[in-house]
């Protein structure tokens, strides 16, 4: 019946985010194979992995919230933060997730849970602190875009095979550790040495497999992490028709960020995959921008501005 | 399409629905009947203004169109909310509801349906209520809700656009619901209009402009 005004999709943004996940794909590939090649009992590999991260996804709202201390809250408690998320959920024609606040200084969101109706979003009193009204609900239309997109569900299964690797890394070290590699321990004839050799091989180079494929993984998936951010960026954008507004909040939020003594800071590193910006900002800049979960601000920015232009030219 | 979204992180933005917004005449009829309830006259669309000149141009426009299409008095508002309002008023339901669909349409029609939120139409009791009592099926409904069965002056019928539905909505005082009331006036208009089934996306829009 309407015209859809036709703001083009960013197909680089797309085209990258394809990429990394069909290299991840790729690399789950490799490793099974390998690990069916060495003949290792990569079920119980496989089976301990999912085991693992089946929890962490099941519990990611408990988990994610109960790290960051926050607390459910009601319409009648918080009429304001309800009033907006009511409104962004009615514009954007989904279910309204449960709505948390955590009692920390540290401006910051995050959205969590397996799927849009477990999800719970969640805002820190400092940044409700120090945004302004507008500012705040571009913010929760970014983190409503993470529960759109189910980007914990997606990053959840892109780390799998990073938390495998891992896995293999350090029980390959603990057994080479307790028994020595090739087991030489059962000692014997020439004979048994010759495959114990063999064994030893076969072992390290499991060893250096993981330990590369880890770091594959672990590239991959910040790099997934942070074409996830932008895509979110990007839909929060478009939801409230303001680009400019999310722009400040990222500003005045990184800003602050940086300035926050790091003691506080340390203690929510591990979630920052699921946050709005990272706790901790990285120094450097061509190394700690792979590393990093999140797009550096200028490329979050630069985003912006290119929807600003786009929403402003006339139809 | 799903799949793909979710792999991409995608999501489309949503069109408004404005189809089942015809069926407000036939309800206010039914509500006049069967509760003594009619349109206040007043009515509202609220919508998330976007940024850039090309919207504030078309805004103007349609305020023109409106003004010219005449019949009742116009006025634009905005809300706590950072919501823009565009409150029609008329007596005339049939006349309010086309309004209202003006509005709408020409927002939606230029590419901007993604930003409308709601329309809210606005009902009163009818005065004097004697409309109730001189209808057989009237007295049916009046003593079967008994003396609370009078909805508060301040009710409201909410079309959510991106679901094509509506719901009540009833304040009573500051930031409380009467959900009872609001329970009372579905069941009323339950047969005229697509009502939202999800109770959890019946939304409360306090300090409505709408009056």
């Amino acid at each position: 019946m309407s015209t859809a005004r036709n703001i083009p999709s960013d197909h680089g943004l797309t085209v990258r985010m394809f990429t990394t996940g069909l290299m991840i794909v790729v690399l789950y590939g490799a490793v099974i194979g390998i690990l069916i090649a060495v003949g290792i009992s990569y079920v119980l590999v496989l089976a301990l992995a999912a085991a693992l991260l089946f929890a962490q996804y099941w519990f990611s709202d408990k988990i994610a919230l109960f790290g960051m201390g926050g607390r459910l809250v009601t319409p009648e408690q918080e009429p304001q933060l309800h009033g907006v998320i009511d409104r962004l959920c009615a514009l954007a024609d989904m279910k309204k997730p449960r709505v948390a606040i955590a009692d920390t200084d540290v401006p910051n969101a995050f959205a969590t849970g397996r799927s849009p109706n477990t999800a719970v979003v969640c805002a820190t009193r400092g940044l409700m602190r120090r945004l302004d009204e507008p500012e705040l609900e571009a913010v929760l239309a970014h983190e409503l875009s993470h529960v759109a997109h189910r980007d914990v569900a997606v990053m959840t299964i892109a780390s799998f095979l990073g938390i495998i690797a891992g896995l293999v890394t350090r029980v390959m070290l603990w057994t080479g550790m307790m028994g020595g590699f090739g087991g030489d321990n059962r000692g014997g004839g020439n004979n048994n040495n010759n495959g114990a050799d063999q064994t030893a091989l076969i072992e390290m180079a499991v060893l250096v497999v993981s330990v590369v494929v880890y770091a594959i993984s672990f590239l991959l998936t910040r790099a997934l992490s942070r074409y996830r951010e932008l895509a979110a960026d990007r839909s929060g954008a478009l939801l409230t028709g303001q680009p400019s507004v999310l722009a400040s909040a990222l500003v005045k939020v990184t800003g602050d960020l940086s300035r926050i003594p790091t003691r506080d800071l340390r203690s929510t590193e591990g979630f920052n995959a699921f946050f709005f910006t990272p706790a901790i900002a990285g120094k450097g800049v061509s190394l700690s921008t792979i590393f990093s979960t999140h797009p550096s601000l200028d490329q979050r920015l630069a985003q912006l501005a290119r929807i600003e232009a786009e929403l402003g030219r006339p139809a | 399409m799903g799949l793909l979204n979710t792999l991409l992180g995608r999501s489309k933005p949503v069109q408004a629905n404005l189809d089942s917004l015809f069926g407000l005449p036939s309800a206010t009829i039914t509500l006049q009947s069967a509760a003594g309830i009619a349109s206040s006259g007043r009515a509202g669309v609220c919508y998330k203004p976007p940024t850039g000149q090309s919207f504030a141009d078309m805004q103007t426009e349609v305020m023109k169109l409106l003004d010219m299409d005449g019949g009742g008095t116009l006025r634009a508002q905005q809300d706590s909310y950072g919501y823009h309002w565009v409150v029609v008023e008329n007596p005339d339901v049939e006349a309010l509801v086309s309004q209202v669909h003006l509005v709408n349409s020409s927002l939606s029609d230029a590419g901007w349906g993604p930003q409308l939120l709601c329309s809210v139409f606005g009902l009163a009791p009818v005065p004097g209520d004697t409309g109730a009592a001189a209808l057989p099926s009237g007295v049916d409904g009046a003593t079967l809700l008994g003396p609370t069965a009078v909805v508060p002056s301040t009710s409201y019928l909410v079309y959510l656009f991106k679901r094509g539905t509506f719901y009540p909505f009833i304040p009573d005082g500051k930031e409380h619901r009467d959900n009872a009331a609001e329970l009372k006036l579905k069941s009323l208009v339950a047969d005229d209009l697509a009502i939202e089934p999800e109770l959890d996306r019946w939304f409360p829009l306090w300090d409505l402009p709408v009056g």
